[in-house]
Formats: structure tokens, C-alpha cells, sequence
């Protein structure tokens, strides 16, 4: 579990050269300015606007791509498509179509729709709404058809119609994932909101772009504190409902009668109907807006030739460098990090604090604070997006290791092993599995998501495509974004295999 | 037979299922009449839960006909779930949703008849709680269970939920693969005094049993071995040596 931060020693070495050391006083500056926000009213209320803004994106993108993967989903579950018409033929098409929504990140789908539509906020929602909705309709197909189907046959023997029979049989057992799954989009979507923000799509992320290029350092910290206030209650919410509707029904026999958690759930859906609608009217998000296509610019008589002539080989080859030497380092990090500060109670906290932070913060952000003192380059890209992750497996790591029992740990601390080896063989050792498995899962998501900090990464795809995208090069983003696709869907099949080799082994 | 063809609630005739090797059925005959309390033997792999994969339609026959209530299996859906609506099965996992509530998995017996606008009321609210609480009764259990979720439930009563849900569907024709082959003597004895009770005229029953000793309360025995009809008459012509012939004769090891 420890051995993917083996990648430190490399880049312990490699790293000295990259420095600059042009800018340490700005980090200096902003590390302190951490502590000393502005509290300008006028800051603030611009930093709000733009806060709302953000999460009104999400919310929509949230909301759509929930509507979509349902709809999608049941579309391309087997079992749906062999209670209804006795073949999954549909089901297997409708799941291949789907991998290439999903396998494009939403950043790019943000700046493609943006070149086809111009700057409106729906292209964000829509941006969020689209790969979102792919992969909700893949993790819920897989749900449905792992569920058992025999109380399904037995409905369907008693000459219950399909739709019914579906729907009581399957229904029940699939909205917990389904709360618990959609819950965990709801953040996602948050954080893809503020970093299509800092790609110019509007919303508190432009903002933290531009108070940073400009160095207003304080002001840049009150949106980051603002947003991490949002998104700690928005994780604080979404666990306190998960909790009051996932419990087993048979501890809360005493409370609560027939379909009462059904018909809170459906009157929360039915809530969220008429806020969208507000959200979007305050948002100004206008579908109609979406048809008006701009012009491609010389599409059809593509330059093929200089788009063959792309560096291939170094482009694919930047990109894996950087997701492998990413992943490793928000693989390895986050336990070693749990273990170096194990036998001090407060530090824990700190981390919890430090791994918020590099969940909210947009990796190019990150990127263009190293920046500072590094040269850009894969390592730096590679910083930046570990970081991030980070904060999203440390905080999973945490939950778990809280979650499991903790009488092994306290034996072994008992016996006099001393706090950091109780928790690495009490605590980790159970979960090392699980926890290598979601990695193999990460490390596809960072393949994916390798495109955000192509800013500064300089070799990969991800920074070809930026380029290309601002030169208007339709052949040859084309081209990129089918590579991206392809490489991410191999990425996809490789996680998948050693998830399960992971997970069966255990 | 005590009924003519017209009138009874399951009539096979000349029945073959093919099988590896061997068919699992070959030329069966038999016919429930109205109120008729029919037990099937036979030792594992005999055929027993084919016939009754057969005798409720999801098993259609590669010779011989089926007969509902003197129908064939109707051509249009709409015609073929009405049918099925009236053949009930008690499946020896009892089947039961585990994610509902007693009463919500009582109604779902009813989705022939309801459609889905209902059975996604059924998810939100408590509905025809009287009928549920009768159908409960029936099965000596307390109403108070209704709103109880399934997996609370132990197995006894488990067990007795899904016979109420049979109840619910209100079947003419009983179908129940060896309901009582993971219950102790005493309440196996009790489920089955229960579920007798219920095959009255309309009604018919059809019951694979393992354990000749719980034959006291049906009409006829049918005896299956190898996937054939080998004895069909009245409970009392059960003899030692036919069961001897029934269960002695099969080569070990063979699956059911």
C-alpha cells in the first residue's frame, strides 16, 4: 500500500533542477495572505456573486446529468432490456455509445461546446451534464444488473406487467446506491464547476484565476475559504441525508411507516424540480440559446497531414508519464501522511484541513502557483494534479479507517508497538485492498482529467489540445480528443481488470 | 381422474421436456380438478420441478399441451398475464423483495391486476391494508407485521408471508416446489394444515413433497421416476413398495 510513494525518491531528485527559485516570496506571501483574507465588502459580494454562480452551474449540471444517467441508465441495463423484450443486444450497443461521453473530461466538452455556441452559462451546465450523465448511467447499469433478479421473475411468473414488475422488484434495492452514488456527483460536480470557472466559463473559479494572476493574494483567499465553507457543508448535508436514509430499515421500525423514506425522498426530488427552474432563470441559462451554432471554422478541409505529424508518440507518452507519476503520488501520500502524523491527535485535523483543501482547489490553480518557483513541465503538472487527488483518497482512506473496528490497533498499541506500526498493521492492513482498488479507479479518473493541467504540463495531449483549441485547429483537436477517448477507454479496461483482481484476491 | 378435461384447473397431456441425455419429461398426463389436493413424489431428479416449471408456464413443453382452466397459453401479453395472474407459485426461496415492507410485498401479488401507476404508489403508501391484514390472518399471523420490513422477520414468518402473498394474487391453481424442506417437522406440519386449508373449490393445489409421513391431508399422490408417471391415484394406495420403487430406484447422484 506504502510502495506507490516509492515515486517520491525520484522526484526528490528531479525536482531541485526544475526550481527557479524566482518566486519564493510570492508563495511566501501567499501562504500568509492564508490567514489574513480580504474582508472588502465589495470583494466579497463580487466573491459571492460568483460563488452562487458556481454552484448554481453545479447544481443544473448536477441535476441533468442525475435525469440523464437514469434515463440512460435503465436504457442500458441487461436486465431491463430481458424483462422487457427478451434480448440484451440494446443493452450492450447502448453501453458501447456510452464510453465515448464518458471517456471525454468535462473540461474538454466545456471548451468544444464553447467554440460551437459561445460564452453562455448553459454551455457549463451542459459541460458538467453530459460526461456526468454517461457515468451514472455505466455505474448504474452495473448496479441494476448485479442486483438478484428472482423476486423479479417471481413478480413476472404472477403475470405482473414488465414495467411494474421492474420497478417494485428492482426499484428498492437500487435507490441506495443510487442516493449514495448521486451524492458523490453532487461534490464532484461542485469541484468541475470551479474549474470550468478558471477555464473562462464563468462562475467564483474565473474569479480565483484572475486574483491570482494578478496577485491580489488576500482576495483569492477569501474565495478559496468561501467555497471551502460551501463545500465542507455541502459534504456535511449529503452525508447527514445518506445516513438518514440508508440506515436498515429495521432500526428505525419504531418511527416510521410504510414508504415514508420513499415519499421524503420523492418530496426532496420534487423540491429540487422548481429550484432548478430559479437557479436557471437567475443563471440566465437559455436552451434556446444552445441552438444557435457558430460557424465551424474550416471543418471539412482539414490540414490531415500536419495533424499525422503531431509528436504522437511523446504527446501519449507525456500524458501516461503524468497520470502514473500523479496517481503515485496520491496513492502513496495519503497513507504515509496518516502514518507520519499518527501519534498526534491534532494533526490529523490539520491534514483533514490540508486534503479539503486540495479537493476544492482546481489542479490548474495549483499549477499556476508552482509555477512560481517551478518550471513547467510534467513533474510540475504532475504535482498539481497528485495534490488534488490527494485530497480525494485521503479523504476516503480517513473515513474508512474510521470505519473499521478498531480492536486491532488498539491490541497491537496495547502491546507496545508504538502508534504508527498499530495503525499500519491494525488498520491498513484491512484495508489495503479496498483501498488499492479505488486507486486502480483514481488513476483512471487522473488519466481523464490529465487535460486540466495541460496549462503546464507541455508534453501531453492535454497541452496539445489547448493549443490547438485556441488556434482553431478543428483536425486536429479532432484527432486529440479521439486519442484522449481511446486511451482513456484502454485506461478504463486496465482499472477495471485490476480492480477486480484486487478485489477478488481479498 | 375426478374431473373431465374442460373443467380442470391444469390439464398436461402427453408432456415431453427434453433434456441432456435423457428427457426430464416423458408423455406426463395429469389433471387437477377444481378443489383437488394433488401431492407429487419422486426422489431428487425424478422431474418434480420441471413438471411444476411446466404446470406454471415458464417452462413451455417440447411435445403435449398445457391447459389453464381448459386455455391454452393465450397468444397477446395482455392474455398471457391475466393467465399467469391465476397461478400462483410458492417458490422455495419464497422470493420475497427484501428491500419492502410486509404489505408492500403482499401487493405486489396484485401487479397483474394494477399496472404500474399503482405499483409505484404502492412504494409511497400503505395500500389495501384491510386485504393485507386478512390475507395475514389467514396465514395465523399478526396484522401488526404489515408494516414491519421483510428482512425484520424470522423464518417461520417468512415463510408464511409469502403464502399470505399467494393469497393476495388469489389464484385458482396452487403451485409449491417443496415448500417445506427447510422447516422443522412441527412447523412444516402447521404451514402445510395452513396452505391445505386454502385449496378449496375453485382452487386447486399441486405440491412436490419429499417426506411421504405429510401425505394425510391431500386427495391424490402423483409418483414421478425418471421423468415419467409411474403411480396416480388416491393418497391411501400409497404403499411401502411403491415408495420403495420410487425413491429406491434412482442411481445416486443424480442432480435434481
Amino acid at each position: 500500500m506504502l510502495l506507490p510513494a516509492l515515486v517520491l525518491v525520484p522526484l526528490a531528485v528531479l525536482l531541485p533542477p526544475l526550481v527557479h527559485g524566482g518566486g519564493w516570496e510570492l508563495i511566501g506571501s501567499f501562504a500568509l495572505a492564508a490567514v489574513t483574507p480580504s474582508l472588502d465588502p465589495v470583494v466579497l459580494a463580487s466573491l459571492v456573486k460568483g460563488l452562487g454562480v458556481t454552484v448554481g452551474m453545479a447544481l443544473l449540471g448536477w441535476a441533468g446529468s442525475l435525469v440523464l444517467g437514469l434515463l440512460l441508465g435503465a436504457c442500458s441495463s441487461r436486465t431491463v432490456w430481458r424483462t422487457l423484450t427478451g434480448s440484451t443486444m440494446p443493452a450492450e450497443l447502448i453501453r458501447r455509445l456510452l464510453a465515448l461521453p464518458r471517456a471525454i473530461h468535462e473540461l474538454i466538452w466545456g471548451l468544444l461546446l464553447l467554440q460551437l455556441v459561445g460564452l453562455q452559462p448553459a454551455v457549463a451546465v451542459l459541460a458538467i451534464a453530459l460526461p456526468f450523465g454517461a457515468l451514472v448511467a455505466r455505474v448504474l447499469s452495473d448496479l441494476l444488473d448485479a442486483l438478484p433478479t428472482t423476486g423479479l421473475e417471481a413478480l413476472r411468473a404472477a403475470g405482473a406487467p414488465a414495467p411494474a414488475a421492474l420497478l417494485t422488484a428492482l426499484g428498492p434495492a437500487l435507490l441506495p446506491g443510487v442516493l449514495s452514488y448521486g451524492g458523490y456527483r453532487l461534490e464532484c460536480a461542485l469541484r468541475s464547476a470551479t474549474l470550468l470557472g478558471v477555464f473562462g466559463l464563468g462562475g467564483l473559479g474565473t474569479d480565483l484565476k484572475l486574483t491570482l494572476q494578478s496577485l491580489e493574494f488576500h482576495e483569492l483567499w477569501s474565495g478559496l475559504w468561501l467555497l471551502l465553507a460551501v463545500m465542507l457543508a455541502l459534504e456535511a448535508g449529503i452525508s447527514l441525508l445518506r445516513r438518514r436514509w440508508l440506515v436498515p430499515g429495521r432500526f428505525v421500525l419504531a418511527r416510521r411507516g410504510v414508504g415514508e423514506r420513499s415519499r421524503e425522498m420523492l418530496l426532496a426530488l420534487a423540491a429540487l424540480v422548481p429550484l432548478c427552474v430559479l437557479v436557471g432563470r437567475a443563471l440566465g441559462v437559455d436552451p434556446a440559446a444552445l441552438l444557435n451554432w457558430q460557424p465551424l471554422p474550416g471543418l471539412g478541409g482539414g490540414d490531415w497531414a500536419a495533424t499525422w505529424a503531431l509528436p504522437w508518440p511523446r504527446l501519449v507518452g507525456g500524458t501516461l508519464l503524468l497520470t502514473a507519476l500523479a496517481a503515485c503520488l496520491a496513492v502513496g501520500l495519503a497513507p504515509l501522511l496518516l502514518l507520519l502524523v499518527a501519534p498526534v491527535g491534532w494533526a490529523r485535523q490539520g491534514l483533514r484541513l490540508l486534503w479539503a483543501l486540495g479537493r476544492l482547489w482546481p489542479p490548474p490553480l495549483t499549477a499556476l502557483l508552482l509555477l512560481f518557483v517551478l518550471e513547467p513541465g510534467v513533474i510540475t503538472a504532475a504535482l498539481a494534479l497528485g495534490f488534488h487527488n490527494l485530497g480525494v483518497l485521503g479523504r476516503l482512506l480517513l473515513e474508512s479507517a474510521d470505519a473499521t473496528d478498531p480492536a486491532a490497533e488498539e491490541a497491537l498499541d496495547c502491546g507496545g508497538s508504538g502508534p504508527r506500526l498499530a495503525l499500519l498493521y491494525g488498520r491498513f492492513s484491512a484495508l489495503a485492498r479496498p483501498y488499492l482498488a479505488y486507486g486502480a479507479y483514481r488513476a483512471d479518473v487522473i488519466l481523464r482529467e490529465s487535460v486540466v493541467v495541460g496549462l503546464v504540463g507541455a508534453t501531453g495531449l492535454g497541452s496539445q489540445l489547448l493549443e490547438s483549441l485556441s488556434s482553431f485547429a478543428w483536425d486536429q483537436l479532432l484527432a486529440l480528443v479521439a486519442a484522449y477517448a481511446l486511451l482513456t477507454l484502454a485506461g478504463e479496461d486496465l482499472s477495471d481488470r485490476a480492480r477486480h483482481r484486487w478485489l477478488r484476491a481479498g | 381422474m375426478a374431473a373431465g378435461p374442460a373443467t380442470a384447473v391444469l390439464a398436461l397431456r402427453g408432456v415431453r421436456v427434453a433434456g441432456r441425455g435423457r428427457p426430464r419429461l416423458e408423455d406426463v398426463n395429469l389433471s387437477l380438478a377444481p378443489g383437488e389436493r394433488v401431492a407429487l413424489l419422486g426422489a431428487s431428479g425424478a422431474g418434480k420441478s420441471t413438471l411444476l416449471a411446466v404446470a406454471n408456464g415458464l417452462l413451455a413443453p417440447a411435445a403435449g399441451t398445457v391447459l389453464w382452466e381448459g386455455q391454452p397459453p393465450a397468444r397477446s401479453r395482455r392474455g398471457r398475464r391475466r393467465q399467469q395472474a391465476r397461478i400462483g407459485t410458492l417458490w422455495q426461496d419464497l422470493r420475497l423483495i427484501e428491500e419492502l415492507t410486509v404489505q408492500q410485498n403482499l401487493n405486489a401479488a396484485r401487479l397483474a391486476r394494477w399496472g404500474w401507476p399503482r405499483a409505484l404508489l404502492n412504494l409511497l403508501l400503505p395500500l389495501d391494508t384491510d386485504a393485507c391484514a386478512a390475507a395475514l390472518r389467514a396465514m395465523d399471523l399478526d396484522p401488526a407485521l404489515l408494516e414491519q420490513p421483510v428482512t425484520a422477520l424470522s423464518g417461520g414468518q417468512r415463510q408464511r408471508v409469502a403464502m399470505a402473498r399467494l393469497l393476495r394474487q388469489e389464484p385458482t391453481l396452487l403451485l409449491a416446489d417443496e415448500p417445506l424442506a427447510s422447516l422443522d417437522p412441527r412447523l412444516a406440519g402447521e404451514l402445510l394444515a395452513l396452505l391445505l386449508a386454502q385449496a378449496v373449490a375453485p382452487r386447486a393445489l399441486l405440491l412436490s413433497l419429499h417426506r411421504p409421513d405429510l401425505l394425510d391431508g391431500f386427495d391424490r399422490a402423483v409418483g414421478l421416476r425418471d421423468g415419467r408417471v409411474l403411480f396416480d391415484g388416491p393418497v391411501g394406495q400409497v404403499s411401502e413398495a411403491l415408495l420403495a420403487d420410487l425413491y429406491g430406484g434412482t442411481p445416486p447422484g443424480v442432480a435434481p
